[in-house]
């Protein structure tokens, strides 16, 4: 039979502790200290009168958990009982708590339930009734291990010496009893509920009093457990109707009459709604100013922090000693997952295995097609793309299926089938199945990846004979140096066949990634984008000025239109294709971003449109032609690979404003050099269908196949190494 | 060709043969695959056609069945639902009568 001791910390608590110390007489508790830290009531004479032990402190050097460590120090017993001064064991305590030390062979700790005194208000009643209830369903004794629930509370709890010596209670001004229940469980303890281990207890205190209370419980959660309280006004309105709703269905159980009833109601109203104001406000009391933390804490706190301030302090820091380190802030877990976990999980584990390759099927007439994509909006260019030719694909007998990579969780709020009708209505008619994640992934002939926040998770699906990207633009370059840009660089390395959208981008990835690469050209909506019945406007200059899309250069463009405006202060300058109206240093209209349709009426009625991009050559400039009119873009970067050297039916010019403007001058008041552009960019982009995309990309999809196939003759032949 | 099929050996002849048989079974068993992966693909996309309202309301009917009192309203309309068609029966009977 284990020892046990008994330590009470005690401040004006005569009310209870005289039955208190009789009932641990009765229990048969052989060592009792109460350590009192300034008691102006009875409380020392009822310590003196029953021959206890007593430990007097100064009211400042109480702390919660430093105070508890001091009584643990100064007892003897093998197991350590603490109670509150308003505690009161029931009969059969001390025995249901060495029973429980006895129900597993690493148990570190026993706690035991609260039971309400018979002038305990309703909503305590019940609260403590059911909350202890949950940790036993049936009655009986349980063991928690790591993963249960943490709980443990030192109104009435038992330590086995050896448990607290390895791991001692943290020191803080509060909630030191959850500390210890997290840290016993993460040490490979065991703790029990043990509900023969009742004592009578409850908090009944004055409305305000017991707000500031639960101020201060709130705040030692945080300080100990990161724990903040959640408020949203609708929320907490349920919240209460809830709570006040079960104080009355209990109310009704003890047969509470009418009148009594009601009043608690109102009581109970005003006590959960009080609870859940004060809590929310107590795990935010960092955030509050001093005064005002002061002034709702029971306690009269107004340091600014955590439990590590409080130890500091309390350990002090001689003079001339490094300076302590702040506070720190403990954080809850938030996520799942890391956001480029599934990078991870390749760089561990390599990419899946690839099927052995079927000879032949780079020529099969239909092929299983999975395209692994990132999350859209209304308007995404790439997206427009890839399901153009996606679709089109589709209907030429493949069976096609789209599956959603959301690293960041952007769509989480969106189901699949909404997800499908998105595709639909913002882009192309595609009728095959779209599924968000990859848990009912079924294997595909070429899974294709779309962007560079789609490779690591495309790597990992299995049951694919090959795998495809198509590049829309070198992403890399999207980002400063960051983790983006180089996890983006990284996808050229994994080996799969990139499909780019120019042949700039094809050179870009073959000469830099030494990636196997082929090119498809952009399409052209030509029943859109066509020259419409409008009457042609010879003053007015349209750009696509998206700020938000850095590599669209538009400080550069701005530029180049206000040097213009100063050679012609009578042209009309018109911005198109974001929400956002830029600042400038020349009047100008504004038209938001645009359907395609009125795109195609606007690009009908200008003289000349400038669209910048510093990667890869976009669509616009395309749709531009296909109107009819000349546009401006940029030299040097990625058009010639599409139009030529000399620009073709594009006009060309370098990085330079001036240089941009001249380009645009000579397109307004040359009719000769206007009309010429006009005519031939017509013919140009003519050919460029997205039928012949599609023939591109199909292409490719089938070269990855027999690429495939190549790398399994090669291995054969080599034969084992 | 003429002249390696005569120089095969009759073991040649037959690896060669069953070689072109387990290519025709592997071909056989893609078009299987893709007939079934075309027809999966129809009856998911036609179900998420359908089920559109369901998950743009986040309505899960099977999560909500599950809950507790959900049997007993569904029991509950059911009774109803017979309530009312005894009584439309009733009413088209004496109609008839």
């Amino acid at each position: 039979v284990s020892s046990v001791s008994a330590v009470i910390p005690v401040k004006d608590g005569d009310r209870y502790l005289e039955e208190l110390l009789d009932a641990l007489a009765r229990e048969g508790v052989e060592e009792v200290l109460v350590i009192d830290s300034g008691s102006q009531d009875r409380s020392l004479q009822i310590a003196r009168a029953w021959h206890v032990e007593l430990l007097q402190i100064d009211p400042g050097e109480f702390s919660h958990g430093r105070t508890r460590n001091l009584g643990a120090e100064r007892t003897s017993g093998e197991l350590i009982c603490f109670l509150t001064q308003d505690a009161t064991p029931c009969p059969g305590w001390l025995a249901a708590y060495r029973e429980a030390f006895t129900l597993a062979e690493n148990v570190g700790v026993a706690y035991g339930p609260h039971l309400a005194r018979p002038d305990t208000s309703p909503m305590i009643a019940r609260e403590l009734s059911e909350f202890f209830a949950s940790f036993s369903p049936d009655g009986a004794p349980g063991v928690q291990r790591a993963g249960d629930p943490t709980f443990l509370s030192n109104v009435n709890a038992c330590y086995a010496r050896a448990c607290w010596e390895e791991i001692r209670f943290r020191d803080m001004p509060y909630s030191e009893d959850q500390a210890f229940g997290e840290d016993v469980l993460a040490a490979g303890w065991s703790k029990v509920y043990s509900p023969g281990a009742a004592v009578l207890h409850a908090h009944d205190y004055p409305p305000v009093e017991f707000m500031r209370r639960y101020f201060d419980e709130y705040r030692g959660l945080r300080e100990a457990k990161g724990h903040v309280e959640p408020f949203a006004l609708a929320q907490s309105a349920g919240h209460v109707r809830r709570a006040v709703g079960a104080d009355r269905r209990w109310m009704a159980d003890q047969g509470m009459s009418g009148a009594e009833a009601a009043r608690w109601t109102a009581l109970s109203t005003v006590h959960h709604a009080g609870r859940k104001v004060f809590s929310a406000l107590g795990s935010r009391a960092d955030s509050l100013p001093a005064p005002v933390r002061k002034g709702l804490s029971l306690e009269r706190r107004d340091d600014a922090g955590a439990g590590t301030s409080a130890a500091a302090s309390s350990n002090g820091t001689p003079k001339g000693a490094p300076a302590a380190l702040p506070p720190t802030t403990p954080v809850q877990r938030k996520l799942s997952r890391e956001v480029y976990e599934v990078a991870a999980d390749v760089w561990a584990n390599g990419p899946a295995p690839l099927l052995e390759p079927a000879p032949g099927a780079a020529d099969r007439e239909r092929l299983r097609l999975a395209m692994v994509i990132p999350p859209f909006n209304r308007g995404s260019g790439g997206h427009n793309t890839l399901l153009q030719i996606f679709t089109r694909l589709e209907r030429r007998g493949h069976i096609c299926s789209i599956w959603l990579a959301d690293y960041y969780g952007y769509r989480n709020a969106v189901w699949p089938a909404v997800l499908r009708r998105e595709i639909r209505d913002y882009f192309a008619p595609f009728e095959g199945p779209v599924y968000k994640g990859f848990d009912r992934w079924q294997g595909a002939d070429v899974v294709i990846a779309t962007g560079w926040d789609t490779v690591h998770a495309t790597l990992r699906l299995d049951q694919c004979h090959a795998r495809a990207y198509v590049v829309n633009d070198h992403e890399p370059e999207f980002f400063a140096s960051s983790a983006e840009h180089s996890l983006s660089a990284e996808t050229y390395s994994y080996g799969m066949h990139c499909i780019a959208a120019s042949p700039w981008l094809r050179d870009l990835l073959i000469d830099r990634y030494a990636a196997s690469a082929e090119a498809f050209q952009l399409g052209v909506d030509h029943d859109v984008y066509r020259p419409r019945a409008v009457e042609r406007r010879r003053d007015t200059v349209i750009y696509y000025a998206r700020y938000v899309t850095p590599r669209r250069g538009v400080p550069i463009g701005l530029m180049a239109l206000a040097e213009l405006k100063r050679r012609r202060p009578d042209v009309r300058i018109v911005l198109f294709g974001t929400d956002t109206i830029p600042d400038a240093s020349f009047d100008y209209e504004h038209l938001g971003v645009l359907s395609p349709e009125q795109l195609s009426v606007l690009y009908s009625e200008a003289t000349v449109g400038l669209c910048l991009s510093l990667t890869n050559f976009s669509l616009m400039p395309k749709e531009m032609l296909a109107c009819g009119l000349p546009c401006v873009e940029l030299a040097g970067i990625s058009a010639e690979s599409i139009f030529g050297a000399d620009g073709g039916p594009l006009e060309l010019a370098p990085l330079d404003s001036n240089r941009l403007a001249g380009s645009m001058q000579r397109l307004l008041e040359s009719e000769d050099e206007w009309q010429r552009r006009s005519r031939d960019g017509v013919e140009f982009v003519a050919s460029h269908t997205w039928d012949q995309a599609t023939d591109e990309v199909e292409a490719g999809l089938r070269r990855a196949l027999r690429e495939r196939e190549e790398q399994a003759a090669l291995a054969t032949q080599r034969g084992p190494r | 060709m003429e002249n390696l099929q005569t120089t095969q050996t009759p073991t040649e002849q037959s690896l060669e043969a069953e070689n072109a048989q387990l290519r025709r079974r592997v071909d056989d068993l893609e078009t299987e695959l893709v007939e079934v992966q075309a027809r999966a693909n129809a009856v998911v996309a036609e179900w998420q056609e359908r089920a559109y309202w369901l998950d743009r309301w986040h309505l899960d009917l099977n999560a909500l069945m599950r809950k507790p009192g959900a049997s007993e309203f569904r029991a509950g309309l059911r009774a109803v639902r017979s309530v009312a068609r005894f009584f439309k029966r009733l009413r088209r009977s004496l109609s008839r009568a």
